[in-house]
């Protein structure tokens, strides 16, 4: 800096763009305010050759000096903004001058007096950017002889203001950049938090599963499952008003709530009375909570459940009927006065589907919203999954749509899950294969317990299942079935599987068998002897699949 | 142990039956009582020894029987077994065939043609 201002030769103007250079310089490489202003008011000191230089700040109705260079150092120093010809400066915006400070009454003496600093002479030029005044830089008594500051230091201050504005606007956003990026973080970790707060998924056979695709860093969606004394399992899930942080915060409260007074068995009506009354004494700027609960009991599919303001559930019996389980109460957090309802389903083999505003919300690549009867073509368009893999496969076409909203979905699966394998059978599809079938059929069942009479009932459903593969499955040609037996809770469930062309499900009509008709009987004894029976595609997409089940004990 | 034997006796045709009736011969079984019925003759079925029987093997029951109104000739079914008994339950037929205790019951239960 020294070597270059040294060369005088090179003229005024050349000077002050090598200055203007290095401070640009020394600017852009150091994000530290402080050490940068004072940085610049030392070459600013050097270059005018003035005794002192300040860069001071606006801080609320405060002048604060950031950066101080010369003999009595007032870094630090706090003054009213408007005293002084620093106050007047910013104020009136622009520069001022002031040759002889004694002689102007805007002079604020009360610095000078406590550093024993004597100033003289002074020239301010205001720190702005746009129209948005910020500062001051300030600049006392020129060293020579008079002490006076000319015309063409003027100039040079004036250019060297525009820079230092530049300088501390940089700083400034660096500053809020940094901010920015430490609150991203401080909500990366709140997002973390808040997705371990969401249940472990279970180890498999499990009737619930769910998942939840935040719009944002934090989500106010949630859910939650939980054991409930008695082998019930407990489920909530919900979506808080709003979105962000706020939202956030109260789906920690509540999901908390509901959790701690669930567990204990609380019937839903009061457990959505006691979470509602203290949401009401603390929830703030009328945020609500849209919440669905329920009771499962594994062993017999049956569910309670309450609905107050969230989305209508959708439950779907495994023959692909639909049954919208409708909130009849609102949103928790809104009035203490609210009454809950239970409500009882079975869900057997069954699934029920619960979905946050976002799902339904949600657009397709055409812009058109996914709404309730596009969810329900989803859930279609997988139905033939068994629970895990559904699941999955939702959740990818869900994040295949452009969501704008929290997107969360629980699913409770009847008792669809894997249970304990009896029997796993694979056979030639051919008449002879009977009596194999039979006899393994009987024996596996003898084995489960079934009374002599269920084992004979059982046994022709099978048989007359096996021979209608054989029979209009292969129609004569070769080909393998494979035949599974498990117990799922109270109930056997028979998986047969062919490899032969898809059957039109409308063709599995059981006929009421009668004096002229003999087609459909065999399909009539499977009716007439399993609890429920559908026909499937399987997940790989060839031949067919029958479930049979048939509760016992 | 599956068997399908036919007889004539005192005028019918008699299928006697043994064994389990599935898809694998119920076919035999019809091809037995319809070979009676285009003979002319009435046929009654003994099942006295049948301990199992499928849907394919009541449908042949079910033709014969439908054959047999159209040709206005006699059937039933002689000496049914618990396991037959049970099915043609399930399957809402037990009323329709009518069926006998024994042979003899069989013969004086109805006369040999429906027309007689």
């Amino acid at each position: 800096m020294h070597g270059l201002l040294g060369s005088e030769a090179a003229g005024g103007e050349s000077r002050e763009l090598f200055l203007l250079a290095e401070l640009s310089q020394a600017f852009a490489q150091s994000l530290d305010l402080d050490e940068t202003l004072r940085a610049a008011a030392d070459h600013i000191i050097d270059f005018l050759d003035a005794e002192a230089a300040s860069v001071f700040l606006l801080e609320g109705e405060e002048l604060v000096c950031r950066a101080s260079s010369g003999p009595s150092p007032i870094a630090g120093l706090r003054i009213p903004r408007t005293a002084g010809i620093v106050g007047k400066t910013l104020a009136e915006g622009g520069w001022k001058m002031v040759r002889d400070v004694n002689a102007d009454p805007d002079f604020y003496a009360k610095v000078d007096t406590e550093t024993k600093f004597v100033t003289r002479s002074i020239m301010c030029i205001t720190l702005q950017a746009g129209d948005k005044r910020f500062g001051v830089l300030e600049v006392l008594n020129k060293r020579d002889g008079t002490g006076l500051f000319s015309d063409q230091d003027l100039q040079v201050l004036r250019v060297l203001g525009t820079a230092v504005s530049l300088a501390i606007r940089n700083a400034q956003m660096a500053v809020e950049l940094m901010t920015q990026n430490r609150m991203k973080r401080e909500l990366d970790l709140a997002r973390e938090l808040q997705q371990q707060l969401l249940p472990k998924p279970r180890q498999q056979p499990f009737p619930l599963a769910g998942i939840n695709l935040p719009a944002r860093e934090v989500s106010g969606d949630f859910y939650d499952y939980f054991e409930v004394e008695g082998g019930r399992l407990g489920f909530t899930i919900g979506d808080v008003s709003g979105k962000g942080l706020n939202a956030a915060l109260l789906m920690v409260r509540t999901t908390s709530l509901l959790r701690c007074l669930g567990r204990a068995g609380l019937p839903l009506p009061r457990l959505l009375a006691r979470v509602n009354a203290e949401l009401c004494e603390t929830a703030t700027r009328g945020m609500f909570v849209c919440v669905f609960a329920g009771l499962f009991d594994p062993r017999t599919a049956r569910l309670t459940w309450a609905n107050a303001g969230f989305p209508p559930g959708l439950y779907r019996t495994a023959g692909g009927r639909y049954q919208r389980l409708k909130a009849d109460a609102p949103p928790l957090g809104i009035n203490t006065d609210t009454q809950f309802h239970e409500h009882h389903l079975h869900v057997g083999d069954g699934a029920l589907y619960l979905c946050t505003d976002g799902v339904t919300e949600a657009h397709d690549a055409d812009g058109k919203p996914l709404d309730e009867a596009g969810l329900r073509r989803l859930i279609e368009q997988h139905a033939a999954l068994t629970p895990g893999p559904r699941l999955t496969a939702l959740v990818q076409s869900l994040r295949d749509l452009s969501r704008k909203d929290d997107t969360t979905l629980l699913v409770l699966e009847g008792r669809e899950q894997a249970g304990e394998r009896l029997m796993d059978l694979h056979l030639p599809a051919q008449p002879e294969s009977l009596r194999r079938v039979r006899e393994a059929v009987a024996a596996s069942l003898r084995k489960a317990g079934c009374s002599p009479a269920v084992v004979d009932r059982l046994v022709l459903a099978l048989d007359e299942a096996c021979a209608n593969v054989i029979r209009h499955g292969y129609r004569g040609t070769q080909g393998l079935m494979d035949l599974v037996l498990e117990r799922r809770g109270e109930s056997l469930v028979f998986l047969l599987r062919d490899y032969a062309e898809a059957v039109t499900p409308a063709r599995l009509k059981p006929r009421r068998p009668s004096r002229s008709r003999i087609g459909g009987l065999g399909l009539h004894f499977i009716d007439t002897i399993m609890d429920h029976w559908e026909h499937r595609k399987p997940a790989d997409g060839r031949g067919n699949l029958l479930v049979m089940s048939k509760k016992i004990g | 142990m599956n068997r399908c034997e036919t007889r004539d006796e005192h005028g019918y045709r008699v299928v006697t039956v043994a064994g389990e009736v599935d898809l694998s011969w119920s076919a035999e079984v019809r091809a037995a009582i319809l070979a009676g019925l285009d003979a002319k003759q009435p046929v009654l079925v003994d099942l006295a020894a049948v301990s199992y029987i499928d849907s394919s093997g009541i449908a042949s029951f079910v033709e014969g029987y439908q054959r047999a109104r159209k040709e206005r000739l006699q059937f039933g079914l002689v000496a049914v077994s618990a396991p037959v008994l049970a099915v043609l339950t399930l399957a809402r037929l037990e009323t329709v065939f009518p069926i006998h205790g024994d042979l003899a019951a069989a013969r004086t239960a109805a006369p040999r043609a429906a027309s007689a």
